[in-house]
């Protein structure tokens, strides 16, 4: 829980929670685990609000309660995790995802489910379903079956799963005592029937608002779903599974890094092998399960049509390659094969590293870096000698490394006094600890890039709001038939050169949320290498 | 007098020095490979080893004997008289210290190193050293590796690689401009190798095999393409390709050569493949925080922030 972390964890909860909820959350993350009384009296907000923000935290999962540490009886403790709120930012790769995998219908459940935290199968396939309706023509809407059936999808191939079974669990009071069960880490879910779909009784079509006062209308409506019909599934809530969605990203990584340094045939054969493993594989295995080389064969897309021997030149090329993407395991069913995925990140994250080198200090400086990865440990001369760059500047750019960090000084003294003349001084570059600090990094970087953000809007808020105003006159206008004239006359109200700030304002946010989440892939990256040399727990 | 057809031994005065000297020179020339104190002793029994002494010193001080030193002990061998003449007219330090700059072979030696091993005062050995310079005996030679460091050796030697720097210093300059052309020219070769095996759509592997290209392939390019005043070797083009592979652009695999293969060293061959890179440049460094000079020291509210960051405002107006 590094400052850095709590930063950005502050600003996503303020932008998605609100101030209060932003407040509670970032005092949680740097005091630990907290009782509801020292919660209040710490951050001096009321009772009501506090809970309605442990509630909110709790619906979403970014906290936890236990009993206390005195024991089953002492006030219930509150915890926060910022990994889970960290995950807001990647809220739009997961809709992208699901998006691409089971079309609209898909990244609509999830864009709800991610919306609302936990929620029912059946409230979702409704709620689903009147948003997909909306959006449709006159007279058609959406079957509650389709949303169903795409639904279920989602659960077979795991990106959503139950909730584990805490009692009290999305519930408004939260202060109550709950029976609280498994020690709660809700992303691994080892229960049984995490996976299963409930029987559910749901028909119907999705239901169309009427445009006008579409507000007061839907509360309404709301209101009406919460209280009738049951269908059958009730305290069954599901939430999405983000580590499923990783699997899928750390896979699509895999299989681009071996598209460009391959070709599109060997990306292939690595897309179906890792497709054949998706279920089998453990989150945090080393490698996937060995597969045959017959059972590679008959899972190939048809499209692909390579004969047998061309398939195994394939996959021995893949073995042979020094990034050691897929390894040989065996020799039986035509040889097993299985793809090294610790490798393969370790791989990408360095070169991510290499990467963050080369555009910041310059290709030589790369070719540094790269070097003492590659020899570990160097003398100042050797350095010189292979990198074959002049003597003062490899000095220069080793200085500058060393400085920022990316380069460490060995000493091995020859003495036991450590003279300096009598040192051996040796450069070396430390895989791992390097991408933890360029993960602070990114995530400062992100947090600038918010706080960028929100100060262009703060800037520029007289602007928006004189140009929301007059979007509001003018929808009105329209809707109750004023002629041309007047509608010009209302948008003349806005003077071109406020028209073209707000253009560039338009064009500022949009930059700044894109850069957002390019910065989240690298620290997608960073994150799946670092835990994947996490030595499991034992 | 020849002593070598006349098996007389002529009895030797051994009191008096210079026919003591006279008699060692000639059993010098009997042994051109030198003798040992050893043969003097048998030739001249009753010599004390106090006079043999004095003898041999006065005769190396003269400069007409050499004093050498191999496994079993000290050997004394005639100097020859051209040799000899160079001396002439040097004292015996001057002589002392061009044994020693003699000795240093073509590495050469640096003036600190004649004093230790002379034991002489730095004034005097540098008198010395301009001296034997003036006479042509010997020369300096700048050091590549200190450029304030200048080692002497013998004026008619070649100076060796190791101080020169070899192929890639030219009066002890490193020539990157020079290592960055055949840089360039190697890679743009393995490179162009590979895509013509891309292109040629054959069988994967025969594919991969033929984008491969050996250093002795890539040292006949380049000798071809002469773009090179010096002779280059197959040494110093694998140290540009291994530059090659730090920068990420090339990738190397060994392996076993038959002997006698054209370009094979100790039964492997190296082999060089043009690659591509695995990513595409990562999200941090597209943002201006990624580069940023100063983001360590940016913090909300203090006088570098992301609010008034001028890199952030010049990349959103891009």
């Amino acid at each position: 829980m590094t400052a850095q972390e709590v930063r950005l964890c502050g600003l996503l909860l303020r932008e998605h929670f609100g101030e209060v909820v932003e407040k509670v959350g970032t005092h949680l993350l740097r005091s630990g685990a907290q009782n509801l009384r020292t919660i209040i009296h710490e951050t001096g907000i009321s009772l009501d609000l506090v809970k309605k923000s442990l509630c909110v935290l709790v619906q979403h999962g970014a906290c936890v309660f236990s009993s206390g540490r005195k024991g089953p009886g002492s006030p219930t403790e509150y915890q926060a995790s910022s990994d889970r709120i960290l995950r807001i930012l990647r809220y739009p790769r997961y809709i992208y995802t699901a998006k691409t995998l089971y079309g609209d219908t898909g990244e609509i459940i999830i864009e709800e489910l991610l919306q609302r935290g936990h929620m029912t199968m059946s409230s979702n396939v409704k709620t689903v379903a009147d948003r997909l309706t909306q959006n449709m023509e006159e007279g058609r809407s959406m079957d509650y079956s389709e949303v169903s059936s795409a639904f279920s999808n989602l659960v077979e191939t795991h990106f959503l799963q139950r909730c584990p079974p805490l009692a009290g669990l999305g519930t408004t009071d939260a202060s109550t005592p709950a029976t609280p069960a498994t020690p709660a880490n809700p992303t691994t879910p080892s229960f049984p029937d995490c996976y299963k779909v409930p029987h559910m009784t749901l028909i119907g079509r999705g239901k169309r608002q009427l445009s006008s006062e579409d507000g007061e209308e839907q509360r309404n409506a709301k209101k009406a779903k919460l209280d009738s019909d049951t269908h059958g599934d009730e305290g069954i809530y599901w939430q999405v599974n983000f580590e499923r969605f990783h699997l899928h990203f750390r896979d699509q990584a895999i299989i681009s890094a071996v598209a460009n340094k391959l070709d599109q045939t060997s990306s292939e054969i690595v897309r179906t092998m890792l497709r054949m493993s998706e279920v089998t594989t453990s989150p945090t295995a080393t490698c996937t399960k060995p597969l045959s080389a017959n059972e590679i064969f008959r899972s190939l897309p048809s499209s692909y049509n390579i004969p047998r021997p061309i398939l195994d030149q394939y996959l021995t090329l893949l073995v042979d390659d020094p990034m050691e993407f897929v390894g040989k395991a065996g020799e039986s069913g035509g040889g097993m094969y299985v793809v090294n995925l610790h490798r393969a990140l370790a791989n990408l994250a360095r070169a991510t590293l290499e990467s963050v080198v080369q555009e910041r200090f310059g290709s030589r400086s790369a070719r540094i870096f790269r070097l003492l990865l590659r020899k570990r440990h160097l003398e100042q001369k050797q350095v010189e000698d292979f990198a074959m760059i002049p003597a003062k500047e490899a000095k220069d750019m080793l200085y500058t490394l060393l400085s920022q960090n990316l380069v460490q000084l060995q000493e091995i003294p020859k003495t036991p006094d450590y003279a300096p003349s009598r040192t051996f001084y040796l450069y070396t570059v430390n895989q791992l600890p390097t991408a933890r600090m360029l993960l602070q990094n990114c995530y400062k970087t992100v947090a600038n890039l918010i706080e960028r953000r929100l100060y262009e809007t703060k800037e520029s808020k007289r602007l928006l709001e004189k140009s929301q105003r007059i979007e509001a006159i003018l929808a009105s206008l329209q809707a109750s038939g004023a002629e041309p004239e007047q509608l010009t006359e209302v948008e003349e109200m806005i003077t071109a050169p406020e028209k073209q700030q707000l253009e560039a304002l338009r064009l500022h946010i949009n930059k700044l949320d894109s850069a957002e989440n390019q910065v989240d892939e690298t620290i997608f990256l960073l994150e799946s290498y670092v835990n994947s040399t996490a030595t499991p727990a034992s | 007098m020849k002593m070598a057809e006349v098996k007389v031994k002529k009895e030797t005065n051994l009191s008096d020095p210079a026919e003591v000297e006279n008699r060692i020179k000639e059993l010098c020339q009997q042994f051109p490979h030198g003798i040992t104190d050893q043969v003097i002793q048998n030739d001249l029994p009753h010599l004390e080893p106090q006079q043999r002494a004095m003898a041999i010193n006065k005769l190396l001080s003269l400069g007409q004997l050499d004093l050498l030193r191999n496994s079993s002990g000290l050997l004394y061998r005639l100097k020859d008289t051209q040799s000899a003449s160079k001396m002439k007219g040097s004292d015996n330090q001057e002589k002392l210290v061009y044994q020693i700059i003699e000795d240093a072979g073509n590495k050469g030696i640096w003036s600190r190193d004649i004093r230790f091993k002379s034991n002489l005062p730095l004034t005097e050995i540098n008198k010395i050293l301009k001296n034997l310079e003036s006479k042509k005996l010997i020369k300096a030679v700048k050091s590549v590796a200190a450029s304030k460091k200048k080692v002497y050796m013998l004026y008619n030697l070649q100076p060796d690689r190791s101080v020169t720097g070899g192929a890639w210093y030219s009066d002890q300059d490193f020539e990157s401009e020079f290592v960055e052309v055949l840089n360039q020219q190697c890679f743009k070769f393995l490179q162009s190798k590979a895509e013509a095996a891309r292109d040629s759509k054959q069988s994967p592997m025969v594919q991969r095999n033929s984008s491969f290209a050996t250093s002795h392939e890539v040292w006949k390019y380049i000798c071809e393409l002469g773009i090179s005043k010096v002779d280059l070797s197959m040494d110093d083009i694998e140290t540009i390709l291994n530059t090659l592979i730090y920068d990420g652009k090339v990738e190397m695999t060994v392996i076993a050569a038959k002997e006698g293969t054209v370009g094979s060293v100790d039964g492997q061959m190296k082999l060089y493949r043009g690659v591509n890179p695995i990513i595409q440049p990562t999200g941090l460094v597209k943002t201006p925080c990624g580069l940023c000079p100063v983001f360590d020291d940016c913090h909300e509210g203090g006088e570098i922030s992301p609010s008034n960051c001028i890199y952030m405002t010049e990349w959103l107006d891009f």
